[in-house]
């Protein structure tokens, strides 16, 4: 925009046009009484005639003269006051003028002052924006992380929890491997007395007896019978390792939680602490779209915590599991009447990293990972705990979940 | 830079500060002390409770002995916050600055805001403000809570500016301020514009031209 400046010093022929000359100059001829003409100030004629001779006046708007009045009709008196009449409405034009310049120069000015303004708000949203993009970013990456870190927790528990049931195993497969082999060895000795008995068999009756090989008969069949017995504790034993462990499944698979549950006690039962009682019952459920390795580890841990908490109390004691199917969902209840939690420790139990027990004595997966879990199967856990009355854990999960 | 033409160089001389802080006094009292070889009228532009709206025109000019025409334009702005618009707009193009303060002790803040505002504007309307001649003149010396001249003086020791304590109302130190500034402003420029060389005016007839032979 371009603006005259306020301050300028006006020139008659700009304060009156043509027009607003040619309006004011016969009046004033009149009144002078003949002839007028109007000068600008270096004397070239902007109105009327000018007769040689004629007086001339000045029109002063500040301290130099802007134009001249000239007269050859007019006293000097009337000339003057006639110019005194006409410098009065040429300083009010020159007023309205500099008031309306100096008005649109101070609106320029907070024009610009405004755009200036706004230019700044632009580049602080811009940058504001930035700053949450890169925030954005930031937490994307921090999520990613997280999950990082989540799934090597998990997957270090996992290992954990797969070792400690593998501890269990071995355990529980020892004993029938003993007694099989120490039947085997027996049996070893029974076979090198038939063998004794070879070269003696003219004075057979006196051998079979020296040789004692009636009780020999007697207990081989016995002992068959064990190891047989062993042998088919040890292939349950694995058969159950491994579809708890689901080595030979796809991840997903529609199953009955009912059958991840036994899977479940069954392991344990192998090795259930004196004094610990599990009260089982299942009541008929739906399919469920899940991952069943995953949810077998969830029940383990969790009756796992059960049994832990009846050791920790000192009295024996029982753990109970029920599942049921309601119109909305499927509900597995686990009670147990062990040492129970205080609040504090019910307010932190599905912190990760939170346990209760020595380091290295957790059992299988933390809470949060089994919350995790049930969270990825759309459930729901949530716990129930008095110090010294035991732990309820509720889980719920909708039909169908997939 | 003042405007040059053909046989004539104008000064544009602003009065600044805070609202009612007498700028347009001062002005009325220069026309009324100042006696120079033409001197205009004051033009005006107030509202009816004597608050200017747009600025106040004070002409004044000499002859000097080359026949050049050195003319002063003394503006004043309008104080009331609210013209801050105006107030850059009036203060652009300026060779000169006062800086009229109010001396009453609760006009202090208002003082400072001003002085701020004027540094600011300086900027923004391209004017140098480190160079610029600038007087300070602190008004209104009658009031009975005026801040003590020592306290004044004290605060702004490290100030480049010269300070002058006026009373515009009693028409006291008005020509005074003016004549310090008229000092500030011949020797910013007489060089440049070779006003002694050339022109043969001395910084005494510069200031006696403007100030009028009586004074
Ligand atoms: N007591 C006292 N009052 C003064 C003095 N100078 C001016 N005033 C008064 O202060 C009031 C404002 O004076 P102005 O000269 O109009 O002030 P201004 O700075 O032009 O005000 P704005 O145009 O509104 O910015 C008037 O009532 C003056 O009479 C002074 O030296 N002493
Ligand atoms: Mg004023």
């Amino acid at each position: 925009m371009s603006v005259t400046d306020f301050d300028k010093e006006w020139q008659l022929g700009e304060l009156l046009d043509a027009a607003a000359l040619a309006r004011m100059g016969p009046p004033l001829a009149e009144l002078l009484e003949g002839d007028a003409a109007i000068l600008d100030r270096d004397g070239s004629p902007l109105w009327g005639t000018l007769i040689p001779g004629a007086r001339r006046e000045a029109l002063t708007l500040e301290i130099e003269p802007a134009g001249y009045l000239v007269s050859s009709s007019a006293s000097p008196r009337h000339l003057q006051a006639a110019a005194r009449l006409f410098m009065g409405l040429l300083r009010a034009e020159a007023r309205y003028r500099a008031a309306s310049a100096l008005h649109l120069e101070a609106v320029t000015q907070d024009f610009e002052t405004l755009k200036l303004e706004h230019a700044r708000l632009l580049a602080s949203e811009a940058r504001y924006r930035k700053l949450s993009e890169e925030l954005e970013e930031r937490v994307a990456v921090q999520v990613t992380t997280l999950k990082q870190r989540q799934e090597q927790l998990y997957q270090a528990e996992k290992l954990a929890s797969v070792g400690q049931l593998a501890a269990g195993m071995a355990h529980e497969i020892n004993n029938p491997l003993g007694f099989v082999r120490s039947n085997l060895g027996t049996l070893r000795l029974y076979l090198d007395k038939f063998a004794a008995l070879r070269p003696q068999l003219a004075d057979a009756q006196t051998a079979w007896q020296t040789l004692d090989l009636d009780y020999v008969l007697e207990d081989s069949p016995d002992l068959l019978r064990d190891c047989d017995g062993g042998l088919e504790r040890i292939a349950r034993i694995v058969a159950d390792l491994k579809s708890f462990s689901h080595v030979d499944r796809p991840e997903k698979a529609l199953a009955d939680l009912n059958t991840c549950l036994k899977h479940a006690v069954s392991v344990i039962e192998a090795s259930l602490p004196p004094g610990v009682e599990l009260i089982t019952d299942l009541n008929p459920l739906p399919c469920q779209q899940c991952n069943p390795g995953h949810l077998n580890q969830v029940f383990y841990s969790l009756i796992r915590n059960g049994i832990q908490a009846i050791q920790d109390s000192g009295h024996p004691g029982k753990v109970t599991i029920r599942s049921c199917a309601t119109p909305e969902d499927i509900r597995i209840l686990l009670h147990d009447n062990g040492i129970g939690m205080t609040a504090e420790q019910l307010a932190r139990a599905f912190e990760p990293f939170y346990t209760t027990r020595a380091v290295g004595n957790g059992t299988g997966l933390g809470l949060s990972t089994a919350r995790n879990i049930i969270l990825a199967h759309g459930g729901q856990i949530t716990l129930k705990s008095l110090p010294g009355q035991g732990t309820t854990v509720y889980l719920r999960f909708p039909h169908g979940h997939d | 830079m003042p405007e040059e033409s053909p046989g004539s160089l104008t000064f544009k001389l602003v009065y600044y500060g805070p609202a009612q802080s007498g700028k347009t006094t001062n002005l009325l009292r220069l026309h009324d002390q100042l006696s120079p070889e033409l001197k205009g009228e004051v033009m005006t532009m107030e509202t009816k409770d004597d608050r200017t709206l747009f600025f106040d025109l004070l002409p004044l000019g000499f002859r000097a002995p080359s026949g050049l025409l050195i003319k002063l334009r003394l503006f004043t702005v309008p104080g009331q916050v609210a013209h801050d618009g105006t107030r850059k707009a009036v203060l652009s193009r300026a060779d000169g600055v006062v800086f009229v303060a109010d001396s009453a002790r609760n006009q202090e803040v208002n003082n400072g805001e001003a002085f701020q505002s004027m540094a600011d504007n300086c900027h923004r309307v391209g004017l140098d403000f480190e160079h610029l001649p600038l007087v300070v003149q602190f008004n209104k010396r009658d009031l009975p809570n005026a801040v003590p001249e020592t306290e004044i003086r004290d605060r702004w020791a490290n100030a480049p500016w010269p300070l002058c304590f006026a009373c515009a109302l009693q028409g006291k130190a008005v020509t005074e301020t003016f004549e310090t500034l008229l000092r500030l402003l011949y020797r910013h420029h007489a060089l440049p514009l070779a006003l002694a060389t050339t022109h043969g005016i001395s910084e005494e007839a510069f200031v006696t031209g403007l100030l009028g032979r009586s004074s």
